[in-house]
């Protein structure tokens, strides 16, 4: 069992994997070499965005000392990571200096990109090189989900077993095998494929902003593209990796053919314009605000000019890479480079092509890996392609052509090509359960254009949002409304709410309601939240229990859903709250009642109408937003018993064990009326609110939305000395929500949020 | 000859009791805007449009124009007609002050507009680009350009016209092909054909200003790519004198069913020098500021043309004894009664009336907004009432061309066969008439701009201007039994207008096909319910004053519009709801 976590560099690297670990639960020591440097990095690493830290307490669960002085902290870990320098003999001498102190069971680990484990165990000690392995995680490490490992040779299956136990469900790691090879699996192709980027795009003449258009979205590829990518990573990196993998690749690599020094790249790197950190790189915001990028014959800045190929626009890679514009050609060049060379390095690099492809979609967040984008295109066109330039096709790829695609499914099993032309099934990990692949089997229960319900398994069910976005709209209503009473009639014993969308959901359909609003359908709109209501409701006065599982944001109607179920299981990366004062609303599916509900169950607050009520104000008027799941806890979102999960692939089995753990005697929540200290807590609401306005955080705006929130959760027209039930605060919701909606500067807000993707301050 | 006389009493009403135009004076600039500035002006149109104009829109129609040498010879008295144009100030009657303008709201000008369009469409063809022309001008050209070109157009010495069509692309206009070249003094050689040019080439004024869509060089494809261009016939010296020809020339004239009077050329442009107005490439968008305009004023002409061929159908039906009332004799003591006792006819009349009356209102109202939208210090007011004026730009310019061709065939038929030969005039204002649905993008393209544009912008925000109101006028109103026989139907026909977008606009997101499919009936359910909105608004302002004859006949045809018109969007409803379906299967084979 891992439990104290060492961790030797205190860089962006070693600091992230420390912030990490205690994130994971670990007792963590930080050490460096540089005097106060671990100490620096834990003071910095409150104010740094994104965070690494899940929650600024944790900070406390980090131990810092400096090296030579403060090596015997490692003593007591069970597992230390290295993060130093890339020096073979830096590190060695490090590995030498911590087998003097460290536990004999203890396991060290490298964090290396470039340095083979045989060099790193050389001369290293049996015992020693038995416990060693390379870990190497992906920046920043809380929140990219890749952790490549090499093993070697000597080592222990145990030492393995514990690390990657440690990794995938603690840290929440999707732990991939390597071999011992020149920059493991995701950095061999992900280099391969900048370099290819980079020299077509001057060879084909293409602006920056139209090459990243172009190796966008139909590639799946974030829409940073290759030069919004080195910005972010930093320009100046390119040659030292160049470098490295030149030093260390085989002669007759690839990589070798494809890489060239770009003189662009030596000239931004010579005049300090090295991507992002530096305000500048390939692009770089004027002052006043002027996008620009580079022109990357000349190396001057021009104003950002949108990329109008047509190319750009293809909805399928097939598409795109069939094209004829010089958008087409470039992303056809680039991709199959790509695609070869990854075709060429199986098994070379790792056992299976499904390693490969999960290694790219989470370690450069591709949305498919190249075998999975190859499957897409079709493997015989990639080939005729290959062929028309008159290129070899890799033996893995013809094998995959003759096979029909490197991947096969047959009803819910899934199978990956072998290079020897055998197939392997692939078998999810134990407690690892995802809808994805269950649906490729299975026929939704209920279904309709917004949402489905689906059999899980052992009597439970799971309700799936499915718009984009997740955005609820009356569909979804209407199919919780089914599923309830499909529920209720004994169709299954308990539901979790969840889906796999990258965000849990962003809250109700801001367009649609804007435009309902426009065209005055008061009666629809407010129909809409009626039901909403009485379905967030009915499941939370169902008679079988609802988990709620959500990964990501969970805003407005989504934190309602959440809110009304039994419990909550959520990823650890959970961005939740209450944020429709952003847009001018005031929550209206319930969100009220349930925060002051979840506030009055809280044990800290004095007695009495009022502390639940400013709580309560305070969060959704300022719209509160957690940054992870502990921190949700903290803002009440979720309770003492709701649970959280490290790892997303594990997060439905885990619900679903929750879930069927609470079936037993289940009875839905017993609702005592509330009491609400009605006008005079209004005033003293009011008045926090003026001095916010004298202070300038509150704009006009703020104060009219704020009002209404303040009407409805301090009970409207009754006072302390009255029962109110959730069915009366719902109707003081609804009055809030229509008043608004009605005001020009909340439809104001709404727009700028559709079109802009921010708040509008009026 | 065909009477007319421009119909006073009721643009003051449309003006100043219905659209409520006085709200204009609480703007800068606007203070004196008022129905006693305003009456004596629209009374000297009248007067004008009357005495000089009416006489020649036969003659006109009759001789049409000729093309001799390259030169465009008018019908005979136009070149005087339009002398007296320019004396009287007309050109200038909405133009800015600072460049020789009057500086009155469109709301006065639109009115002038209708009246020329009564009296002689043809004759208005001419100067009725030139403040197109104009406002494209002081919107994007340069300060030299301004100083150079406005007060010309202003005084009307020169003419505008706007240069889009070529002879293989007119709605796409990304297709076209007409060049620029850069000169090395800053000018631009333009290049090309372009087809259907109204007043392209003439004998009424000095000089033309032509603004010309071209393509430069190193443009990207399609839209994005077109460049606005002035090019003037004669090249203007530093004063504005009119210098060298220049290489523009009328190539033919088109050969056409109506507005004969009207010279629509084919132009050549062969290496002429025109300078760039606005960005390169944005040219599109320079001239839609012009086309916005424009379509509006091709709405007016329907509704010009209609109220002419009504009156002249009143007075005949009046003269006209024909067969005896159903149900007992009119005037016994006459041989037969006059046919305005038929109630056939009296449909065709209130029908012609309702329609009329109605968008007149409603454009008063669209006028109002642009005048607005152009003198509003306050941003937001001003974008709400630019907004309003975006939405029904498309609507008032196809209902009411639409309504143009249906009301003059109505007043045609009233006249049964005088109607039809060409001595009474019916039949002119019929084939005028039916160039309105088609030109500055035809009918099915302003559905098109309706349903694909203004509805989805911004989340519907447009549409906010005309479902707010209306929906604030009808709840203020709902159990108020006086009003209620109005109240009702518009509430009803509104409440299906609510439905009906929100299912267009689910279904245009989902397949534009389905949107385009129920576009134009989209349209015309809108355009229906937003004259069941004026005729509402008037039958409030009429139901105390009927003892008046004016406001007694304003009640009588709103009772007629809510009754026998405003139901016909129950038809149009359900084949919207319809949808595409049935456009889409048909075998393109079988047609």
């Amino acid at each position: 069992m891992i439990r104290r976590v060492g961790v030797v560099g205190a860089g962006t690297m070693g600091a992230g994997i420390a912030a990490h670990a205690a994130n994971a639960g670990a007792e963590v020591v930080l050490l460096d070499v540089l005097a106060g440097a671990a100490a620096r990095a834990v003071e910095a690493m409150a104010k740094a965005d994104p965070a690494p830290l899940m929650h600024r307490r944790l900070a406390y669960r980090i131990a810092t000392g400096d090296l030579p002085r403060d090596l015997a902290m490692l003593a007591g870990c069970d597992w230390i990571v290295e993060a130093i320098v890339e020096k073979p003999t830096a590190k060695r001498e490090l590995y030498a200096a911590i087998d003097s102190v460290a536990k004999p069971e203890a396991i060290v680990s490298s964090n290396t990109s470039t340095i083979p484990l045989a060099a790193l165990t050389e001369g290293m000690n049996p015992a020693r090189a038995g416990r060693f392995l390379i870990t190497h995680f992906f920046n920043p490490p809380r929140y990219m989900r890749l952790l490549e490992m090499v093993a070697g040779p000597g080592t222990r299956p145990d030492a393995v077993a514990a690390v990657r136990h440690f990794a995938d469900h603690a840290m929440g790691k999707t732990v991939v095998d390597c071999r011992d090879t020149p920059g493991f699996i995701a950095n061999r192709i992900g280099t391969l494929w900048i370099a290819s980027a980079l020299r077509h795009a001057v060879e084909f003449g293409l602006t920056v902003e139209e090459a990243d258009a172009a190796m966008g979205r139909p590639l799946g590829i974030p829409k940073t593209g290759v030069f919004g990518l080195l910005d972010l990573v930093g320009i100046d990196l390119g040659p030292h990796v160049a470098a490295s993998l030149m030093a260390t690749l085989p002669i007759d690599d690839f990589y070798r053919a494809v890489y060239r020094d770009e003189p662009i790249v030596t000239q931004l790197i010579a005049s300090q314009r090295t991507g992002r950190k530096a305000g500048a790189g390939f692009y770089r915001r004027q002052k006043g605000g002027a996008r620009e990028a580079v022109d990357l014959t000349t190396g001057e800045y021009r104003p950002r000019a949108k990329s109008r190929l047509e190319s750009a626009e293809a909805r399928t890679a097939g598409e795109l890479l069939a094209h004829a514009d010089r958008g087409g050609r470039y992303a056809r060049a680039v991709m199959l480079d790509v695609l070869a060379y990854a075709a060429s390095l199986v098994p070379a690099i790792a056992e299976g092509v499904e390693d490969v492809d999960a290694a790219m979609r989470l370690g450069y967040a591709w949305r498919w890996g190249p075998f999975e984008l190859a499957d897409r295109i079709g493997i015989g066109t990639i080939s005729a392609m290959l062929r028309e330039a008159g290129r070899h096709v890799p033996p893995l790829l013809a094998r995959a052509a003759e096979e029909g695609g490197f991947y096969r499914t047959q009803g819910a099993v899934r199978a990956a090509l072998v290079p020897d032309g055998t197939w392997r099934r692939l078998v999810r990990p134990e407690g690892v359960l995802l809808l994805d692949d269950l649906k490729r089997a299975a026929k939704p229960l209920l279904k309709n254009g917004s949402a489905a319900l689906w059999d899980i398994g052992d009597g439970v069910a799971c309700f799936e949002i499915a718009t984009k976005m997740n955005a609820l709209d009356a569909d979804v209503m209407a199919l919780l409304g089914k599923t309830i009473e499909l529920g209720t009639g004994g169709g299954f014993k308990a539901l979790v709410v969840y889906n796999e969308g990258e965000q849990f959901s962003v809250g109700a359909n801001l367009g649609l309601a804007l435009f309902a609003a426009n065209i005055a359908l008061w009666d629809e709109i407010e129909k809409l939240i009626a039901g909403g209501q009485a379905a967030y409701s009915a499941l939370r006065a169902a008679p079988f229990p609802s988990v709620g599982a959500p990964a990501g944001m969970a805003l407005g109607g989504g934190c309602e859903i959440l809110l009304h179920c039994s419990a909550i299981q959520a990823h650890a990366e959970l961005y939740m709250g209450l944020v429709e004062v952003g847009v001018g609303v005031i929550p209206g599916w319930g969100g009220c009642a349930a925060m002051l509900r979840r506030w009055k169950g809280a044990k800290a607050l004095p007695k009495g109408p009022m502390p639940a009520v400013v709580k309560a104000f305070e969060q959704i008027s300022t719209a509160q937003v957690s940054k992870s799941a502990e921190e949700a806890r903290e803002k009440m979102f979720l309770r003492e018993n709701d649970g959280i999960t490290m790892n997303r692939d594990r997060l439905l089995a885990d619900a679903k064990a929750r879930a069927l753990a609470m079936t037993e005697g289940y009875q839905p929540p017993e609702l005592t009326p509330l009491r609400l200290p009605g006008a005079s807590g209004r005033a003293a609401l009011r008045l926090a609110v003026e001095a916010q306005m004298h202070l300038g955080r509150a704009t006009v705006h703020d104060a009219v939305v704020v009002s209404h929130l303040a009407y409805a959760l301090t009970g409207g027209e009754r006072d302390h000395t009255e029962d109110i039930d959730d069915a009366a605060i719902h109707a003081l919701e609804r009055r809030g929500f229509m008043a608004l909606l009605r005001e020009p500067a909340t439809l104001a807000r709404i727009e700028h949020m559709l079109e802009t993707g921010r708040p509008l301050r009026n | 000859m065909p009477i007319y006389k421009a119909p006073l009493r009721d643009m003051h009403f449309a003006l100043w009791e219905a659209a409520g135009a006085a709200a204009l004076r609480a703007l800068p600039g606007m203070e004196e805007i008022g129905a006693d500035l305003a009456t004596p002006v629209l009374e000297g149109a009248a007067a004008f449009c009357e005495e000089v104009l009416v006489a020649l829109n036969r003659t006109g129609d009759e001789e049409g124009c000729v093309l001799e040498n390259g030169a465009v010879r008018t019908p005979r008295g136009f070149a005087e007609a339009y002398r007296a144009y320019r004396e009287g100030g007309w050109p200038a009657l909405a133009c800015d002050t600072a460049f020789g303008g009057q500086g009155l709201p469109k709301i006065v000008s639109v009115m002038f507009e209708e009246m020329i369009c009564s009296a002689n469409l043809a004759f208005g063809r001419y100067p009725g680009l030139t403040h197109g022309v104009y406002s494209a001008l002081r919107a994007h050209g340069t300060g030299a350009q301004k100083a150079l070109y406005l007060p010309k157009l202003v005084d009307g010495s020169w003419a505008g016209t706007m240069c889009l069509t070529e002879p293989h692309c007119g709605t796409d206009l990304g297709l076209l092909r007409t060049r620029a070249e850069p000169a090395r003094d800053g000018s631009y050689r333009i290049t090309g054909t372009k087809i259907f040019i109204s007043a392209g080439e003439h004998d009424l004024t000095e000089n033309i200003v032509h603004l010309v869509l071209a393509r430069l060089a190193d443009a990207p494809g399609g839209s994005r790519g077109i460049s606005l261009f002035l090019v003037p016939k004669f090249i203007p010296d530093a004063q504005g004198n009119p210098g060298a020809r220049n290489a523009v020339a009328a190539g033919a004239l088109e050969h056409k069913m109506g507005i004969k009077a009207s010279a629509t050329c084919v132009m050549n442009f062969d290496g002429a020098t025109g300078w760039l107005v606005g960005a390169p490439n944005k040219g599109l968008a320079a001239m839609f500021t012009m086309m916005n305009e424009a379509r509006l004023s091709v709405g007016i002409q329907g509704l010009g043309l209609a109220e002419v061929s009504y009156q002249n159908a009143v007075a005949y039906a009046r003269e006209r004894l024909q067969g005896r009332r159903l149900g007992g004799a009119a005037a016994p003591d006459k041989p037969a009664d006059p046919i305005l006792a038929h109630p056939d006819v009296r449909r065709m009349l209130l029908t012609m009336r309702a329609w009329i009356e109605g968008s007149r209102m409603l454009a008063a109202r669209t006028a109002l907004a642009i005048d607005i939208a152009a003198h509003d210090p306050d941003p937001a007011r001003a974008q709400a009432a630019g907004d309003e004026g975006a939405l029904m730009t498309p609507i008032v310019k196809a209902l009411f061309s639409d309504m143009g061709w249906e009301m003059t065939a109505l007043g045609m038929q009233v006249l049964g066969g005088h109607g039809y030969i060409r001595e009474w005039a019916m039949e002119q204002f019929v084939r005028d008439a039916r160039i309105a649905q088609i030109y500055e993008g035809t009918n099915g393209v302003q559905a098109l701009d309706l349903v694909g544009r203004k509805m989805p912008a911004h989340g519907g925000r447009a549409l906010r201007r005309f479902f707010h109101p209306l929906s604030e006028w009808t709840a203020a109103r709902a159990g108020r039994p006086e009003i209620a026989e109005f109240v009702e139907p518009l509430a009803k026909a509104f409440g299906r207008l609510q439905g009906l977008t929100a299912e267009l606009a689910r279904r245009g997101l989902a397949d534009p096909f389905e949107a385009g499919a129920g576009a134009s009936e989209y349209l015309r359910l809108f355009g229906l319910v937003a004259l069941a909105r004026e005729w509402a608004h008037a039958a409030q302002i009429a139901l105390p004053r009927q003892e008046e004859a004016f406001y007694r006949a304003k009640l009588a045809t709103a009772r007629f519009f809510f009754r026998h018109i405003l139901p016909q969007h129950t038809g149009l409803a359900a084949s919207i709801v319809a949808g595409g379906a049935e456009l889409r299967a048909f075998a393109d084979a079988d047609f």
